[in-house]
């Protein structure tokens, strides 16, 4: 078992779909000019127009650019989570985690909004921030600590030994805290409060307070995601090691049933000798000559 | 390289020459210096008059508003000099005694055009009328009403000779000096067309070159500010009139009173008293109001500071070369929302945040009635059913139709990829006509380049038109020329080889001349190819989006033979096709499926792919579809649904053409004697020809393709002659393969494995 999570998406579809649709989806809204629909606040859109329609919509499309940007960096550093479910369990649970974040959220800031006298939470954040910081939980509980270091604060070899060595201590995981910290703080107290609810949701989810992850699947796409090994071996053997390993690393019982009729990987020898060429390469070739 | 003394000195002389440019009035001689101060003198003296005017008053020496109509019914030869000796400026009344309008005039525009106010229930009128109007317009006359003197001051005229320092003085008339053709200061046509493009002034910038606008405005539930740019011109647009306006807009009463501005017409100061033409008794809170809306723009705007040279010529220009107008419009109210609804909607349009606004049911910008008067050319006009939408409301379409072209590009792009599958061999390729490609590429390539353009020119559409036109292009430039490339390199030994050969499939067996020529042919690199093609490309789309560009501006009849025929040409792109199918002769379907059932593999299918066909055909007709049979289309063009209908049948034919050439062989309308005899692979050898290959003593040949004997027929020697024809093939330099083996070469090239010439295609 490699320390690293394997570098690119090959063979992450799930953490794949996550990615190109964060882009993807905002990309077009910006393009179709209705960004807005992402936009989710109590006053006016709630009370006034009752456009209940915002609650399902907020987490689904970012309106600002930087939140993109984060998010995509996050769904990639969150691929060993797919890496240890399994793509047919993690999209079940990202599932999952969706829907309840969304019910929660939106729930809460109905109920607050009755409630209370005064507006005290108005605005929902927008971009899939709570089910990124509900799947935080997850990768914090499930990806073990590799190394950590430590930054000096203070000059060492000070003079003066007895002066407390003050220091700041990382770990590998610094890269993905640092950038669910700016995810938070990039919308304010909006940002802050649903992604802490969502974290509580993530934990509740991980527990079994609220139900789901371990039994319920998402129907239909399974035959999309757990391939059978013997539909394509000479594209799987390109990746043979990391397959290896994934097969002793899967705890994940559905998971481990789609590794569990693979073949072992063979030696290429026997194939194509010159590389595919692709329609893409084939094209970049005219203007490489 | 080097820079000595001298180089040095005259590249900061070119530095000067650039950067030395007229500052921000844009003066650059004394003699401007003067014109601009003169002009700014001029518009002092007047404000100060205007300043000291109440709503009871005559204009005093204020330019184009000295005389008023009487004055010229009274005395032809009368001079629009202040003070008139004869003259009243005390009093303000609204008739042709004090206006520059004739009473007649005047009670249209009181009767006809402007609405009288509904007492108990008064009508609504959107706040923001911005967009572009579309209708009619029609002369009422052109010589009923006397013509008003309006001098232009002489110190517009540009200097004499280079040592004038001083502008000349005093005033002149152009009665006598107007140019002699009459559209310029008359309209002669009866009937035409209107376009209104209203845009709202709300801020001013304070100084010249300033990046910083202020709102002016402190009575926007009242007044709005704006610039009305009016065209018109006859149907055939043989004479165009285009007028720039100031206009005032009355939120409460939904009217308009635009008036042009010019050397000879200072019309911002006319506004407080013509907006005033509706009662017999002129309102005094009116008056003031709109003075101090003409005092706000004028202080925000730093009127006389921010003058440049460029305003004093465009002030000269129109005065010279156009009539002054002044237009009267009333607004069809919007009874149907209230306050809070308009408030919301224009709200959404200007920041849209998914309001429940119900903007598809907005309704149009109506211009209920409208009469355009000329003072100084006598001219009446009268508007006719003029509307359009609100200018957000059109982005919104545009951009929905834009979206909807992102789609068909995307799937022409499919589309492309799965023919070029198709066709993955060289033999394959060579099948398809250049000429086809070509013009779907032009077509694509000048979609992009025009999409570009606008672009720039539509920033509020920028990111959906600049999408299109990176699809476009990607359509067009790589995936698209990378196909030609393909295509001209497999066809490139056809060169220099007549129709008759071409037909033949074959190099003249017994002109060794030709034949040798042939097999020197030197096939050139892909790159050099590319490096050609590309080179073509942007060439032709660049002068084909250039004659594009400018045949817009032709007047309409050359226009639309140019774009009626533009379009058939460019929808003929399946003729090349059929022909280049004919040339290369596949054969009929029947024939093609038993060849396959019987498991020879033969490099016969159709070239184009159904699908193919099919969908660019659709692609590529559904926006002129649009275009020609939906008459509110968004880029207003006309309708013409025989043109529409014509032309889907021309496709159809050319489809049709190509279905039959594929069901029944691409030559069935060649007559049998025309098609001559095709090179053949499959034919029988001599034996002293054998002989020349080294054949072995069982009348073998080794194929140097897989290194095994083929068995040979030769005429010569009977015991051969079980030996079936189709099992090896003969190529035109000699060579002998075996069937199987030199198809399957002639896949990735069309030059014979051993001595490299050229090989007719199959």
């Amino acid at each position: 078992m490699s320390m690293e999570t394997p570098t690119g998406l090959y063979q992450f579809p799930v953490t794949k779909l996550c990615m190109v649709s964060t882009v993807a989806v905002a990309f077009a809204a910006s393009v179709a000019n209705c960004k807005y629909i992402f936009l989710a606040r109590y006053d006016p859109f709630i009370s006034e127009y009752r456009q209940y329609s915002r609650y399902l919509l907020f987490q689904l499309g970012c309106v600002n650019e930087t939140d993109v940007a984060l998010i995509v960096l996050l769904w990639y550093q969150f691929r060993n989570l797919e890496r240890f479910m399994g793509s047919y369990k993690y999209i079940s649970v990202l599932f999952v985690a969706l829907i309840y974040t969304t019910v929660s959220l939106a729930g809460l800031n109905l109920l607050l909004n009755i409630l209370l006298p005064g507006k005290i939470w108005n605005s929902l954040c927008t971009g899939s921030l709570p089910l990124i910081l509900a799947m935080f939980h997850f990768y914090k509980e499930y990806t073990p600590q590799i190394y950590e270091f430590d930054i000096l604060l203070t000059q060492p070899w000070s003079k003066s030994i007895n002066k407390k060595q003050r220091k700041w201590k990382l770990n590998d995981q610094f890269l993905v805290n640092g950038l669910v910290v700016m995810l938070l703080l990039n919308q304010g107290f909006a940002g802050i409060g649903c992604g802490f609810i969502s974290w509580i949701c993530g934990i509740f989810l991980d527990k079994g307070l609220f139900p789901g992850v371990d039994r319920w699947r998402l129907p239909f796409i399974k035959k999309l995601l757990v391939t059978d090994g013997n539909s394509n071996p000479s594209t799987e053997a390109l990746d043979g090691s990391s397959q290896d390993e994934d097969r002793d690393r899967s705890t994940d019982a559905d998971a481990g049933a789609a590794h569990e009729n693979e073949s072992f990987p063979v030696d290429d020898e026997a194939g194509n000798d010159e590389p595919a060429r692709p329609l893409g390469v084939q094209f970049l070739d005219t203007f490489r000559r | 390289m080097e820079i000595d003394g001298n180089t040095l000195i005259f590249i900061i002389i070119v530095l000067f020459l650039f950067f030395s440019s007229p500052g921000g009035d844009g003066v650059s001689s004394q003699y401007e210096f003067n014109q601009l101060q003169e002009l700014r003198t001029q518009w002092n003296v007047e404000y100060k008059s205007f300043q000291g005017m109440n709503y009871n008053e005559n204009f005093q020496n204020i330019t184009g508003l000295k005389l008023a109509y009487q004055d010229i019914i009274d005395d032809e030869s009368v001079n629009a000099t202040y003070p008139l000796p004869s003259k009243d400026y005390s009093h303000w009344s609204q008739d042709q005694k004090y206006a520059i309008l004739p009473d007649e005039v005047i009670s249209q525009v009181k009767n006809n055009v402007w609405t009288q106010e509904n007492a108990d229930k008064p009508d609504l009128f959107p706040p923001n009328i911005t967009g572009t109007l579309r209708g009619h317009i029609e002369l009422v006359s052109n010589d009923k009403y006397s013509k008003l003197p309006m001098p232009i001051q002489r110190f517009y005229d540009p200097p004499s000779e280079f040592s004038d320092v001083s502008p000349h003085l005093g005033d002149r008339y152009l009665g006598d000096e107007w140019p002699p053709f009459s559209e310029l200061h008359n309209v002669t046509f009866d009937n035409g067309e209107l376009s209104v493009q209203v845009s709202h002034v709300d801020r001013v910038y304070d100084r010249l070159k300033g990046n910083q606008q202020t709102y002016f405005n402190s009575q926007t539930d009242r007044w709005k500010f704006l610039n009305l740019r009016l065209d018109f011109s006859d149907k055939t647009e043989h004479e165009k009139h285009s007028l720039l306006t100031d206009a005032v807009y009355d939120v409460q009463h939904g009217r308009i009173l635009a008036m042009t501005q010019s050397a000879k017409f200072h019309s911002l100061f006319a506004f407080p008293h013509y907006m005033n033409l509706e009662n017999a008794i002129e309102s005094e809170d009116t008056f003031n109001s709109l003075k101090k809306l003409i005092n706000e723009y004028w202080n925000a705007s730093n009127f006389v500071d921010t003058l440049t040279m460029n305003d004093l010529q465009d002030w000269y220009d129109s005065a010279v070369y156009k009539c002054e107008y002044v237009a009267f419009i009333q607004l069809e109210p919007w009874n149907e929302y209230t306050p809070d609804q308009l408030k919301m909607i224009d709200d959404e349009l200007n920041w849209p945040l998914g309001r429940p606004a119900n903007l598809s049911s907005v309704p149009l910008i109506n211009l209920q009635s409208g009469l355009l008067y000329s003072p100084d050319c006598g001219i009446q006009l009268k508007f006719n059913n003029i509307k359009g939408k609100r200018y957000e409301i059109q982005m919104r379409s545009i951009r929905a139709h834009l979206l909807f072209g992102i789609g068909l590009f995307v799937t022409q792009i499919y589309l492309l990829l799965c023919q070029m599958h198709h066709t993955n061999t060289p033999s394959s390729v060579s099948k398809l006509s250049f000429y086809s490609l070509s013009m779907i590429n032009l077509v694509d390539g000048s979609l992009a380049t025009l999409y570009f353009i606008a672009a720039s020119i539509l920033p509020e559409l920028y990111l959906p038109l600049v999408i299109s036109s990176f699809a476009c292009f990607i359509l067009a430039s790589i995936f698209e020329t990378r196909y030609l490339i393909l295509v001209y390199a497999s066809q490139f030994n056809e060169r220099n080889v007549g129709l008759l050969t071409l037909l033949r499939r074959s190099n003249n067996d017994n002109n060794d001349g030709t034949n040798t020529e042939a097999a020197n042919t030197v096939i050139p690199d892909e790159a050099s190819i590319s490096g050609t093609l590309y080179g073509r490309f942007f060439f032709m789309l660049i002068s084909f989006t250039l004659l594009t560009l400018s045949s817009t501006s032709w007047p309409r009849k050359i226009r639309m033979i140019f774009e009626y025929v533009t379009i058939f040409v460019l929808n003929s792109y399946w003729l090349p096709q059929i022909f280049r199918n004919a040339i290369k002769g596949t054969l009929p379907r029947r024939s093609r499926l038993r060849s396959e059932a019987l498991g020879i593999q033969r490099q016969n299918k159709m070239p184009l792919l159904w699908k193919f066909i099919i969908g660019t055909t659709i692609i590529r007709t559904l926006p002129v579809v649009y275009v020609f049979t939906y008459s509110s289309n968004v880029f207003r063009h006309h309708k013409d649904v025989r043109f529409v209908v014509v032309l889907c049948l021309y496709l159809l034919f050319q489809i049709a053409v190509l279905y039959s050439q594929d069901i029944l062989g691409s030559r069935w309308f060649l007559p049998k004697l025309a098609i001559p005899e095709g090179y053949s692979y499959h034919k029988p050898m001599s034996a002293q020809e054998l002989m020349e290959h080294g054949s072995s003593v069982d009348h073998t040949v080794d194929c140097a393709i897989c290194m095994s004997e083929v068995p040979v027929y030769v005429e010569d020697v009977p015991e051969t002659h079980k030996v079936d024809l189709q099992t090896y093939m003969t190529t035109p330099c000699g060579h002998v393969f075996h069937t199987q083996c030199l198809e399957n070469w002639m896949s990735y090239k069309l030059q014979c494995p051993v001595c490299r010439s050229p090989l007719p295609p199959l």
